[in-house]
């Protein structure tokens, strides 16, 4: 009886929260257009300035009527609009391509790169967090936390511009741009990865400093229960709420594309797709991107209050009441 | 515990290291590249193999893929040698022939051009009369900026010789179609999904992606088989990327390196750079519609004060050659031509104090009627160049005692329309097919797009109605000289610099050289040794 | 236990007396920067250009020929003060806005909600690119276009507060003895949302410096000539190799000063909210619920 109500709740609350998508998605894509349309300057004359000539102001016409450019912008959104529900998400005007088929190629590179940074920043931020926890205000704990803060503060490009120029310049060791198959993959994973490791050892520590100060482990201690024991059945298992809690964030972030980092290490993805798209106002990209956005954006959360109703049992009986 | 700690430990050495490189690569410079060329070239195989980085190719360039009918995919096409059109420019941006052997000017408006025999297209079917035409109709009905510019009534074919005749005299019509749009390519043998085509050039293209071009040699090339098997065209859009994939060894050779770091391969014994002035001008335009601009005083002292030399020696790198007329040297009728005001600081206060214009006030800036001699310079920053030129502007004319205020925003165009500017400061393609007509119209017309100063002078209307409609191409350059020049005298435009464009090679790669009309990079002459 | 526990709050109090002093230095640094800067930062001498750092310019020269210390000391003034205003104007909109809809409620309340979920779900990046294109590149720009995207993290925060302080009986006395909303307000429900909105908005700092250094790598920040560390740091990338004090003296200013800002939120974390690590785990899970905008923002 009560585990069906659970399911019946959590079902609807499902529903729900993905009929909310609608709403949003409509939302943001008016508004990205309506940006896009104030912003002074179309493709056209983005792409006739990258040239360096002055096109006539006929064949400039002629481009923008067929493009539709020249109907009112609430015409242009309900035709965008119409397309989508139709299935078509319209082709870009610079390319010429289909968007759905180009932003999909575009894809893997950046979800790749987001799995890969991902399991490099778990890799060291748990152990490095924990084992700052572990020695509080040792020196140990001092050498991680002023890492941490040193990494947190380094402005991504910088990083990128340092590791490329040691890894790739000086060594040899790496290429430095990215269609070589798996090496090419460590130079933006590790740029990435510095910066949210330093974040999420800072997350890590004071989770397990939290964890360590409660009554239980202090019951487990004085009950003869071994440290280790202690740190990783106990304490670790506490601490997986917060950096679960993380990792969603991350991820969604992630995999929106990361603009500067694709284009230092030429990574063909999502990212630097959008920053072109907009530089050249590419209005059909720009709003596949901006759905994806709002997508990631509605999933991870939802997924992260899932994780969460299961995780932790006082939310769900909280929610349930 | 234990494995915890050490991963932990080797974690933060990782972290260590990278943030001790972050403070200590001050000192790491200049110990460079002792083992360039180890990394490419193919290993065991014989086959030769030239990896090309470039900033130049790439959707936002309007260029990603090879169909001469789109856009600008055109200049792909032929700078990777892929296309070629009927005739090309020589280094003095004068006709040469490619794909035909001459032409005939039959009347105003007939223009018969030769063809060679001897050019079959990468699938082997021969390059004929009825191929052109075909290639001709399908660039007329596809593209944007050819009908216009070609304004063609009719294509006759005949053998190797193909017929255009066109609606009105156009004396630059051969010019025209060696714009990369006239490459010539199988129109029959169709074009792929990804903007593949079917050429005559020394290289076909294997793979064509938006990011990067695989091609591989042509066996059949009409003037000889190219040298390098395979050749791999990477787009780079990155600068700092690029300079470091020339310097890892992950490329061979770069085109548009940003202008800072050519300095690492300049004097290098590892490096060869090859160097071309082109077309590409920097100018600025007085806006007549400004009354304190109306004085011709006014404008001359503003263009002494443009301090041409400084900026391209410092700011540019030297990439730039300063400019006198809007055509660079190698022209006949470029810079050396004409004359403009010379950069002299004392001449410009002169001027300004001939047209009533001192520091009254002691506040630094010259003054007339209680009011600052106040200029408002409108740029964009898409071409990096502008703000540089902006700003060594804004310095050298406070040395003279105005003050100006710089607006570089990607609106420009809002504010050209409003009037809100009193110099405008572009960048253009003065002449991408070697003609001169090309940049008048654009710019001196009296209703032309680019006249943003609303200049007008009866003068150069009527030279340039001489030019339209003149065949001979000693007198158009003539008359090239002669509308220049009246540009100058009067101050209506103020020509800062050429753009000089690089390619820096591994040394060893040869046949690889920088041409002015930026349409030609790899040719059947590239080798690397 | 307890003993050990006095000690750490007075040992954050003194930390926070430190990095109070320290940012106070750094503000007064960049409020007088104009008059203790050693060249003019803006005077250009093309003869002098890229100069190594020496005893006439002890940060070395711009391709410019200017003088770098020069320049950063200025940029101070652009990078920390546009920051702070940002910080300031955001963390106040929103919790004004946060206030509004958790002491109304209703559909006012949900119609804000679901326009901070679109703000929220909007990618910043297209947010600054578009703003930029509509008000012209700029430092100010590029802080309006930031501005608007940040408000919901702080309207959220508060917002969950009041939800949580309104149903306290305490409130249900207040009102009953006919206490009037304004009074609500201010004496009962601001005194306990005041707290995460001070800790937000000082680890913010840090991140919006940061921001808008990644906005000015992709060239929407400040405009030349204008001296700012994100953009002196991005226009000095390309010579990293061959002038690298270009690069690196505004970049050790940029770190320096996010880390200062960093430390400095940590310990007034610490301060205002000693049992913030006791909260429920909701509470803090909704905080970092909140943060979603700062990484994506981070990683463009």
């Amino acid at each position: 009886m009560y585990v069906r109500r659970r399911r019946c709740y959590i079902v609807k609350y499902v529903l729900k929260r993905l009929f909310m998508v609608i709403p949003i998605l409509l939302g943001i894509t008016f508004l990205s257009f309506a940006l896009m349309q104030t912003a002074s300057g179309d493709v056209i004359d983005a792409i006739y300035e990258q040239a360096g000539g002055v096109p006539s102001e006929e064949i400039v016409a002629a481009k923008r009527a067929e493009l539709g450019l020249d109907k009112p912008f609430i015409v242009q959104y309900f035709i965008w609009l119409g397309g989508v529900l139709t299935g078509n998400m319209g082709n870009s005007y610079v390319s010429n391509r289909p968007v759905f088929q180009d932003f999909m190629s575009h894809l893997p590179a950046t979800v790749i790169l987001t799995l890969s940074s991902i399991f490099i920043t778990v890799l060291f931020s748990i152990p490095l967090g924990i084992l700052s926890a572990v020695k509080h205000n040792k020196i140990t704990d001092y050498i991680i936390r002023i890492l941490t803060f040193v990494g947190n503060a380094m402005p991504g490009f910088f990083l990128s511009l340092v590791l490329l120029y040691l890894f790739s310049v000086q060594l040899k060791w790496l290429p430095a741009t990215g269609n070589n198959g798996f090496v090419s993959i460590i130079l933006p994973t590790v740029t990435l990865a510095i910066a949210m490791t330093a974040k999420y050892t800072r997350q890590v520590r004071a989770a397990v400093l939290d964890e360590l100060k409660k009554d239980y482990v202090l019951g487990a201690r004085s009950r003869g229960v071994k440290e280790r024991i202690i740190l990783y059945f106990s304490v670790l298992k506490s601490s997986l709420l917060t950096i679960v809690t993380l990792l969603g964030l991350s991820i969604g972030s992630l995999l929106g594309g990361t603009a500067i980092i694709e284009s230092i290490f030429m990574w063909p993805g999502v990212g630097k797709l959008a920053v072109d798209a907009i530089t050249m106002r590419d209005y059909p990209v720009i709003q596949m991107y901006v759905i994806w956005m709002a997508v990631i954006f509605v999933v991870i959360n939802l997924l992260t209050d899932i994780i969460y109703y299961y995780l932790d049992p006082r939310i769900r009986l909280q929610k349930e009441r | 515990m234990r494995i915890l700690k050490l991963v932990a430990v080797l974690a933060s050495v990782g972290v260590i290291a990278t943030s001790l490189v972050g403070c200590g690569n001050s000192n790491s410079q200049n110990s460079t590249a002792s083992m360039t060329d180890s990394a490419s070239t193919g290993g065991l195989t014989s086959e030769k193999v030239f990896n090309y980085g470039t900033t130049a190719y790439g959707v936002a360039m309007g260029n990603a893929g090879l169909d001469p009918h789109i856009s600008y995919m055109g200049w792909s096409s032929v700078r990777y040698g892929v296309g070629e059109t009927l005739f090309k420019f020589n280094e003095a941006m004068e006709l040469e022939p490619w794909l035909a052997t001459s032409y005939e000017q039959v009347d105003d408006t007939t223009i018969i051009i030769y063809l060679r025999d001897d050019v079959t297209f990468h699938n082997g079917n021969k390059m004929t009369g009825q191929a052109v035409k075909k290639c001709f109709e399908r660039l007329l009905e596809k593209h944007d900026r050819a009908p216009m510019d070609l304004d063609v009534n009719s294509i006759d074919a005949d053998g190797q010789t193909v017929t255009f005749t066109t609606n009105k005299p156009n004396p630059a019509f051969v010019n025209a179609i060696c714009d990369p749009y006239g490459a010539i390519i199988d129109v029959d043998a169709g074009i792929t999904e990804d903007d593949n085509v079917v050429g005559t050039g020394p290289y076909i293209a294997e793979k064509v992606s938006p990011t990067e071009i695989n091609l591989k040699s042509y066996d059949n090339y009409w003037s000889g088989k190219a040298k390098v098997d395979k050749v791999n065209v990477k787009s780079i859009t990155d600068g700092d990327t690029l300079t470091m994939a020339l310097q890892s060894g992950e490329i061979d050779a770069t085109q548009g390196l940003p202008y800072a770091s050519l300095s690492l391969f300049q004097n290098h014994t590892d490096y060869t750079i090859s160097s071309a002035d082109t077309s590409r001008l920097y100018m600025m335009a007085y806006n007549y519609k400004t009354e304190v601009l109306q004085d011709v005083n006014v404008r001359k002292a503003i263009a002494s004060a443009i301090d041409k030399e400084g900026f391209t020696k410092t700011l540019l790198n030297g990439n730039g050659t300063p400019a006198v007329g809007a055509f660079p040297s190698n022209f006949t009728f470029g810079n050396e031509k004409v004359t403009a005001p010379a950069y002299d600081l004392e001449a410009a206060k002169q001027l300004l104090t001939e047209a009533g214009y001192t520091d009254t006030n002691g506040d630094g800036y010259v003054d007339k009627n209680g009011q600052n001699l106040t200029i408002r310079w409108l740029t964009y920053t898409s071409r990096q160049e502008l703000p540089k030129l902006a700003e060594s502007a804004q310095a050298t004319l406070k040395q003279i005692g105005i003050d100006v205020k710089v607006n570089a925003t990607d609106n420009y165009k809002d504010f050209l329309k409003k009037g809100d500017f009193d110099i405008y400061a572009s960048a253009f393609v003065a002449a991408p097919t070697g003609d001169s007509q090309y940049f008048f119209m654009t710019h001196l017309d009296d209703n032309s797009v680019g006249n943003t100063g609303s200049y007008h002078s009866e003068r150069i209307q009527e030279l340039m109605n001489q030019l339209r409609i003149e065949f001979d191409t000693d007198k158009r350059s003539d008359l090239a000289i002669q509308i220049q020049q009246q540009v100058l005298d009067d101050n209506a435009y103020t020509f800062a610099s050429h753009l000089k464009m690089s390619f820096v090679t591994k040394k060893g790669v040869t046949g690889f050289t920088a041409h002015p009309s930026d349409y030609y990079e790899i040719t059947n002459k590239l080798d690397i040794n | 236990m307890y003993t050990a526990y006095k000690l750490t709050t007075d040992h954050t109090k003194i930390k926070f007396y430190i990095f109070l002093l320290l940012v106070g230095v750094l503000l007064l640094v960049s409020a007088l920067a104009q008059y203790i800067v050693p060249h003019d930062p803006y005077l250009q001498d093309l003869s002098n250009a890229l100069q190594p750092p020496s005893w006439q310019f002890p940060f070395g020269t711009d391709e410019y020929g200017r003088c770098l210390l020069s320049r950063v000391i200025v940029g101070a003034t652009t990078t920390v003060y546009s920051s702070l205003a940002l910080v300031l104007f955001t963390s106040v909109l929103g919790s004004i806005i946060g206030v509004f809809c958790g002491y109304i409620g209703g559909k006012t309340d949900a119609v804000i909600m679901r326009l901070s979920d679109v703000f929220l779900a909007f990618p910043g990046l297209v947010f600054a690119i578009a703003v930029a294109g509509v008000l012209g590149g700029g430092i100010l720009n590029a802080a309006i276009s930031l501005a608007l995207i940040a408000w919901p993290r702080f309207t959220r925060i508060v917002r969950g507060q009041v939800l949580a302080v309104k149903n306290m009986s305490y409130m249900h006395a207040a009102k009953i003895s006919g206490c009037p909303w304004y009074k609500m307000i201010f004496k009962h429900i601001m005194p306990n949302v005041i707290g995460p909105v001070v800790v937000t908005a000082a680890l913010d700092i840090g991140v919006t410096i940061m921001e808008l250094a990644g906005l000015s790598f992709l060239g929407l920040g400040a405009a030349p000539p204008t001296a700012e560390w994100g953009s002196m740091m991005s226009k000095g990338r390309s010579m990293m190799q061959t002038a690298p004090w270009t690069i690196l003296f505004p970049g050790l200013a940029i770190l320096l000063t996010v880390m200062l800002f960093n430390l400095f939120g940590d310990t007034i974390r610490d301060m205002f909210d000693p049992t913030q690590r006791r909260v429920s785990v909701v509470n803090c899970f909704c905080k970092l619920k909140n943060k979603v905008k700062v990484e994506g923002d981070v990683n463009v």
